[in-house]
């Protein structure tokens, strides 16, 4: 009991002497300290920015700065402030506020204007990179002139905005505003290659360049080129557009899509495609292997469209031979001959439907090899009986009917 | 105790370090585990009180697994590196296994020579091969090890009350608890209990002088003098438990494993998966199948009943879904998440101070001489001869299963990843490994990109992974339908994650990539091909976490390794007086319960001969029937099915000897057919199921129907064959099927073709990308959109142009809005568009809104791969107002344009024609995009097909497409006021580029058919190229 006795009295005294001590320290002491000079308020970019203030008693006071780029609090006994470098060296309006513990003493602005001795900087933005011809779209060049702090210089400072286009080379001259000196660049009824340059008294920018891209594609041609006119099922039919050009003259991009729309006599919509070099759309398409007659037309879809062409193809083959053997378990179909009455490339397909009773059981298709194409109907698969059998190859179309397998 | 040094012990240990101390470089690497546990120690590596970690999932805790053997591999790999780390923890947990299982024989048999073969048995054990050299769960082993190590200090402490042996006991359940959580838990039920059980038996022995005297009434009393030495213990372990990984366990309550259960092996009927069946019952259980009878003999004499009870419940729980009786036991829920696998070890751990006791027996003991006695002494030579052979059969055929099943992909040279995602700052990007195994986290351990996925499955917190029954998305093409959808959404909204580049080391995956809109960037040199997507922000610099509180990290990075110092501390007296034999001390308490070896009953003996015998006759009916069921050729059956499974497996010599040997196509002619095939089917299917029809069968011929499904990343292919099989010598055979015979025109041809190049960079720096160097984005104008609806499925479609003069690769984001303006869905286009279009094209486009599949548990989950189908998102309000965010980046690959439609025939619902390649490169997967109109010749449905088969050069391909039923399209919203093209309006763009559209060009592209709620079709193609 004693003991905690102790101790409580002891904190007690403590805690006494602490009071005592530190109201001693706060107590308030009223001054009367007036400033009798304000600092100059014009300063320069990058030399020392020295704020004296005289005042009417030698105490200790702080100056609270603002810039634009933050605020800082300075403390000075002299009543002479350095501004740090970072403020320093930055142009713009500088507000300072002085304090003499809580009250304030003076409140001001002093103005940091760019430094013109320094060597000039330039900052050039050029965008969007590439454009379209005809005079429509247009690429903006911005010009930021500076001093070496990075200040921009002050408005009305001339810069030179010089451009080349194959043989036109311009130099113009904006006055910057707001900081900046831009103007729209704005593209030629020709397609090429734009390059932006900038000048501010000796600094000059690095080189940018604007794609200038053709313009939408006009109307165009088609035609076609084939090996021969026969249809057999093998050869390419190459299209191929005239050069596609916008409405000034420009060949089009390059690799630019044209579809060709192909209708054949069926009225089906085939379809083939190519995309552009040097503004010709070259696309392939297979040879029917069957009689046809194919009206073709070309688009660069919504934006331009060809004339149709009409294409015909003749058949190769009238008729072929084809064989029972084995009590008609065997089918040997050809040999399928060409025009020439050549033996038709490999691969022409062979199409054979087995009907029983007015019900298709089965189609087995094959594909020719040195122009025939054998069908074998084995007994375990095809029972005993009478069958229809129709046969397709190259557009040529025959029926048997009534055939009987043992 | 005895002061001769245990020569059985120590050859134990010498040949246990030696054999798994040098196997476990050739093995470790390529277990299943392993390298998750070094990814994990080279987490606390790097930053031992940090608990979260960025490397996976989007981020996740480490909290959920208890962390000593991790922190051992972090410290020990500041002495030598990661590898270092983790081979010495592995070796240090051979030799805590090896004496481990010394203590807890000697504990059990009282015997130093039985438990000296214990102890070799140990080395050998098939389990613990199994576990460690192909599963690598290294805390598991560490964990029970220890275990064992604590078993004989609680017998002491409860049989003598000293309370050394209580400090002692509970110091190395400290550190079993800090190494695996799941050990001291069912190792209390397990291990422990029966322990207790035998120690009681022990002391009631003692107090009447034989184990056949002890009955329930005087077992009770004597439970009822040691209860309160027991209940100390109990509770000292309960307290170790929870406070010892106390983080664990608020991480746990916190956040709860939300994941769905993961199918794993060990739960299947081992009877029907016999894959399982070899893998979590044969070979863990090796040789002692052969002693069932006497194991269980044994451990149901007296004093083992405990342990009895306790085996016999292990073995029943680690047969899995064998039998019913583990669910039962476990509840669905247990069942579900753990893995039963663990219990076999256990049960077999525990079998071998019995393994050894038999040894003993048989090599010095009884059971030698009444062999010797009945049968001769060669008899008894020869018997030992095939025991020992058994016993070496099992270790190496367990050694040599990864050798020979590889269960990962080859080891991958991480080296040129590292440097490309060090390069140029694609690790401020998450990346997607594909293909690599479980090597992914040894990637992972080595770099600081980011990945979406991980590999502890456990701490997974995005829904679109936890509501998967998908381990990982590096692996998914063995998931199926659920695999390929998770990655599917990866791979369709990227930006969400933040993921632009994919490793693919798989083929497999690639045409999922491209046709969700991704490019190949470039092969490194170690073969893995590097995927991009274009238009994916980086990461930010700070990222989301959960933090947990100081308290809790520093317990976490404090605690563990404390309880190995204080156990070391406490245990150092024991271990430098039994290891040096510094001191002679008396034997420990329970030596008094030796057994004595005599009088096996002829009973057991019979038995154990009759089991053996069954279990080889077993063994050999079943060999007898996988040769039986594999046999190619017995049947026509047999053989389609074995010429598939060649083909499916790429064995094109063996699908060869299939072919009719009368057929004249000679193996090379067959090679040279193979290789000109490509496509979905050939290059990127995996056959999933097959089932054989025969259509007609004579004596020595037969047609056989077979359908065949196949999974492939895009969706699920069912095709029909006809075969015709011919006998000839007995074995049937298959005719080869015709091939194309088509002759391409030209031997030599020439295409002009314009290609694109873009530096990125033009200049080698650091910095961030000069502005001049970056491109304008490809203007892009949206022709129509709206929304429709589709019975319950709501999707966005129209039609864009690329109006720029330089190609575009194109990724549309669909948002969909109710009434109030509120937002209802968000996604991106998938794979119906042509995702990179070169200028002036046009495509069609459809946005599904997808939802995450199966969130709601109740939803019945498809049993069959479909990775095509998936779950429309479930709207509460109908969407009314959509828009639509279309951005375009210069694209200067895949602008494959060559198909042609060179045939078109319509009948009825279907629409057959032929494709022809124009151009230099085969299609390997061509695509149809086939939009539907009505009669105002407006879209109103988009719909897609792949066709099965590639197309090389000048060749053609017969497709049919059948058309679909859309009576119940309903258009929602056409007006296109909110569409903005690379964040301008599209109204802007379609005024400034293209003035005077000429709007009759779509009519002209349109195909007339009277169909099912539409009048017109549009078809266009697209196609993907494997070999660019």
């Amino acid at each position: 009991m004693n003991l905690k006795k102790k101790y409580n009295i002891i904190g007690i005294c403590i805690i006494l002497l602490c009071c005592v001590g530190f109201t001693a320290v706060i107590k308030p002491f009223v001054q009367e300290v007036t400033v009798l000079e304000k600092p100059k308020t014009s300063f320069v970019a990058g030399k020392e920015v020295v704020l004296d203030f005289r005042l009417s008693k030698k105490v200790t006071t702080r100056l609270f700065i603002h810039s634009s780029f933050g605020s800082t609090l300075l403390m000075s006994s002299t009543g002479r402030f350095i501004l740090p470098t970072s403020i320093s060296e930055k142009k713009g309006i500088i507000s300072y506020t002085l304090f003499l513990g809580t009250k304030k003493l003076a409140k001001g602005e002093i103005i940091i204007e760019p430094n013109l001795k320094t060597p000039l900087q330039l900052e050039s933005y050029v965008g969007p990179p590439s454009i379209i011809a005809g005079g429509k779209d247009y690429t903006m060049q911005v010009v930021i002139a500076k001093d070496g702090y990075d200040n921009p210089l002050p408005d009305s400072t001339a810069i030179w905005l010089k451009h080349q286009f194959l043989n036109i080379e311009k130099e113009e001259t904006v006055l910057s505003k707001d900081m900046i000196g831009w103007q729209n660049r704005f593209s030629y009824d020709q397609s090429g290659r734009l390059l932006l340059s900038s000048q501010v008294n000796a600094k000059i920018s690095k080189e940018f360049s604007v794609e200038v891209f053709p313009s939408l594609p006009e109307d165009f041609e088609i035609n076609s080129i084939r090996k021969h006119n026969y249809a057999d099922g093998n050869q390419i039919v190459e299209l191929m557009t005239s050069v596609l050009k916008d409405q000034y003259g420009n060949i089009i991009s390059d690799g630019t899509w044209v579809t060709y729309n192909v209708i054949d006599a069926k009225g089906a919509l085939l379809k083939t495609q190519g995309s552009t070099v040097n503004g010709v759309a070259v696309a392939k398409i297979l040879h029917p292997d069957h009689k046809d007659t194919w009206k073709i037309k070309a688009y660069v879809p919504g934006i331009a469209e060809s004339n149709t062409i009409t294409i015909a193809f003749e058949p190769v083959i009238e008729d072929y031979p084809i064989e029972f053997r084995m009590q008609n378990r065997e089918i040997v179909v050809g040999p399928l001959s060409s025009f020439m009455n050549q033996l038709i490339p490999n691969g022409a397909l062979v199409e054979v439907k087995i009907i029983n009773e007015n019900h298709q059981i089965e189609t087995l298709t094959k594909s020719t090899f040195e122009g025939k194409a054998k069908f074998v109907l084995k007994k375990e698969f095809y029972p005993s009986g009478i069958y229809d059998i129709h046969i397709k190859a190259l557009g040529v179309h025959k029926e048997f009917k009534q055939l009987p397998l043992e | 105790m005895d002061k001769f040094t245990n020569k059985y012990l120590i050859s134990a240990l010498l040949i246990g370090i030696v054999f798994h101390g040098t196997s476990i470089f050739f093995t470790l690497e390529s277990t299943y585990d392993a390298l998750i546990h070094l990814f994990f120690g080279n987490h606390y590596a790097n930053d031992w009180f940090e608990s979260w970690n960025y490397s996976w999932y989007t981020g996740f805790t480490v909290l959920g697994y208890p962390p000593l053997v991790h922190q051992s591999i972090g410290l020990l790999s500041y002495i030598g590196g990661l590898k270092f780390g983790l081979f010495s923890v592995a070796i240090i947990a051979v030799i805590l296994f090896i004496t481990g299982v010394y203590r807890f024989a000697l504990v059990l048999t009282s015997n130093r020579v039985v438990a000296g073969y214990a102890a070799i048995f140990a080395v050998f054990s098939s389990s613990f091969i199994e576990t460690l050299h192909i599963f690598g769960q290294l805390p598991s082993v560490v964990g029970i090890s220890i275990l064992l190590h604590a078993l004989p200090e609680i017998y002491l402490w409860v049989k003598i009350g000293k309370y050394r042996y209580l400090w002692n006991s509970l110091s190395l359940i400290a550190v079993t608890v800090t190494s695996h959580h799941v050990t001291p838990i069912f190792g209390m039920v397990f291990f422990i209990f029966p322990l207790l059980g035998m120690v009681i038996m022990d002391a009631s022995k003692e107090k009447v002088g034989s184990y056949q005297q002890v009955r329930l009434r005087i077992f009770l009393k004597t439970f009822l003098s040691s209860f309160k030495r027991i209940i100390t213990f109990g509770i000292g372990s309960l307290v170790l438990i929870i406070f010892c990984i106390l983080p664990y366990w608020i991480n746990t309550k916190n956040n709860p494993i939300t994941q769905v259960p993961i199918p794993h092996g060990s739960r299947d009927n081992f009877l029907e998966v016999t894959s399982s069946g070899l893998v979590f019952f044969l070979i863990p259980w090796g040789i002692l199948l052969l002693l069932f009878p006497y194991i269980w003999y044994r451990f149901f004499s007296k004093r083992y009943l405990f342990f009895g009870l306790s085996i016999t419940l292990l073995t029943v729980l680690g047969s899995g879904g064998t039998t019913p009786i583990p669910r039962m036991l476990l509840g669905e829920n247990a069942f579900n998440i753990l893995t039963l696998d663990r219990f076999t070890l256990w049960a077999s751990i525990m079998a071998l101070p019995i393994l050894g006791e038999f040894t003993y027996r048989f090599v010095e003991g009884d059971i030698k001489e009444k062999n010797i006695k009945k049968y001769g002494a060669v008899y008894h030579r020869v018997l030992g001869g095939l025991f020992a052979g058994g016993v070496l059969f099992m270790i190496i055929f367990t050694m040599s299963l990864g050798y020979f099943r590889p269960l990962q992909p080859q080891k991958i040279k991480m080296l040129p990843i590292l440097n490309f995602l060090k390069q140029d700052q694609h690790d401020h990007w998450r990346y997607l490994p594909l293909g690599f195994g479980d090597q992914m986290a040894w990637l992972s351990s080595q770099t600081n990109a980011m990945t979406v996925d991980g590999n502890y499955h456990s701490a997974r917190r995005l829904p679109e992974l936890t509501t998967r029954a998908v381990e990982r998305l590096e692996n998914s093409k063995y998931r199926g339908i659920e695999g390929i959808g998770s990655l599917q959404q990866f791979l369709t909204v990227p930006e969400k994650y933040n993921l632009k580049y994919v490793f693919s080391n798989d083929k497999f995956y690639d045409p999922i990539l491209f046709f969700c809109g991704w490019q190949r960037l470039r092969q490194l040199e170690n073969g893995i091909m590097v995927w991009e997507k274009l238009n994916v922000p980086p990461l930010s610099n700070i990222l989301p976490k959960d933090d947990v509180p100081t308290f809790q990290k520093m317990m976490w990075g404090i605690i563990p390794v404390l309880t190995v110092l204080l156990a070391f501390i406490i245990n150092i007296q024991f271990i430098w007086i039994h290891a040096l034999k510094s001191k002679q001390v008396g034997f420990p308490a329970y030596f008094k319960f030796k057994s004595y070896y005599t009088g096996l009953t002829n009973t057991v003996y019979t038995t154990s001969y009759l089991w053996a015998i069954l279990m080889i006759i077993l063994f050999g009916i079943g060999s007898y029937r996988i040769y039986i069921k594999n046999a190619a050729q017995i049947n026509p059956d047999n053989a389609i099915k074995a010429y598939y499974d060649a083909l499916d497996m790429k064995r094109y010599k063996a699908a060869h000897s299939y072919l009719d040997p009368k057929s004249n196509k000679t193996l090379d002619q067959y090679m040279l057919e193979v290789a000109v095939t490509d496509g979905l089917l050939s290059s990127y299917a995996k056959l999933d199921d097959m089932s054989v029809e025969t259509i007609s069968r004579s004596d020595s011929t037969a047609r056989i129907k077979i359908y065949t499904q196949w999974v492939t990343p895009l969706e699920k292919i069912d095709k029909t064959f006809y075969h015709e099989l011919v006998k000839r010598n007995r074995k049937w055979f298959i005719q080869p099927l015709a091939y194309d015979l088509d002759i391409p025109p030209d031997q030599l041809f020439a295409t002009n073709k314009t290609f694109f190049y873009n530096h990125g960079r033009r200049r080698i720096t650091s910095e961030q990308t000069y502005h001049e160097d970056v491109l304008k984005q490809p203007v892009l104008e949206v022709l129509s959109a709206k929304i429709i609806q589709n019975q319950d499925q709501y999707s966005i479609v129209g039609e864009l142009q690329n109006v720029d003069n330089v190609p575009a690769d194109v990724t549309i984001t669909g948002v969909l809005y109710n009434n109030n303006d509120d937002q209802l869905a968000s996604y991106n286009v998938k794979h119906q568009i042509k995702h990179k279009l070169i200028p002036k094209e046009i495509t069609s486009f459809k946005i599904d809104f997808e939802n995450i599949a199966w969130l709601n548990n109740e939803e019945a989950k498809p049993k069959i791969f479909d990775p095509d189908q998936f779950t429309p998102i479930h709207f509460d309000e109908n969407p009314v107002t959509f828009n639509l965010q279309c951005v375009g980046n210069v694209a200067t690959v895949d602008l494959f344009k060559g198909l042609v439609i060179n045939e078109l025939n319509i009948e009825g619902e279907q629409v057959n024609g032929v494709l022809f390649n124009s151009g230099l490169q085969e299609a390997t997967i061509p695509q149809l995009l086939v939009s539907y109109y009505n009669k105002d010749k407006a879209l109103i449905w988009m719909d897609h097909s792949f066709l099965s088969q590639g197309i090389r050069p000048q060749r053609k391909q017969y497709f049919t497409y059948t058309l679909a039923d859309i009576s119940k399209v309903k258009n929602i919203n056409d007006t296109m006021d909110n569409i903005l093209v690379n964040g301008l309006p599209n109204a802007l763009i379609s005024k400034k580029l293209v003035p005077n559209r000429k709007e009759d060009y779509a009519a002209t592209q349109l195909i007339p058919i009277q169909g099912k709620g539409f009048h017109y079709i549009k078809i266009e193609v697209n196609a993907y190229v494997g070999n660019p």
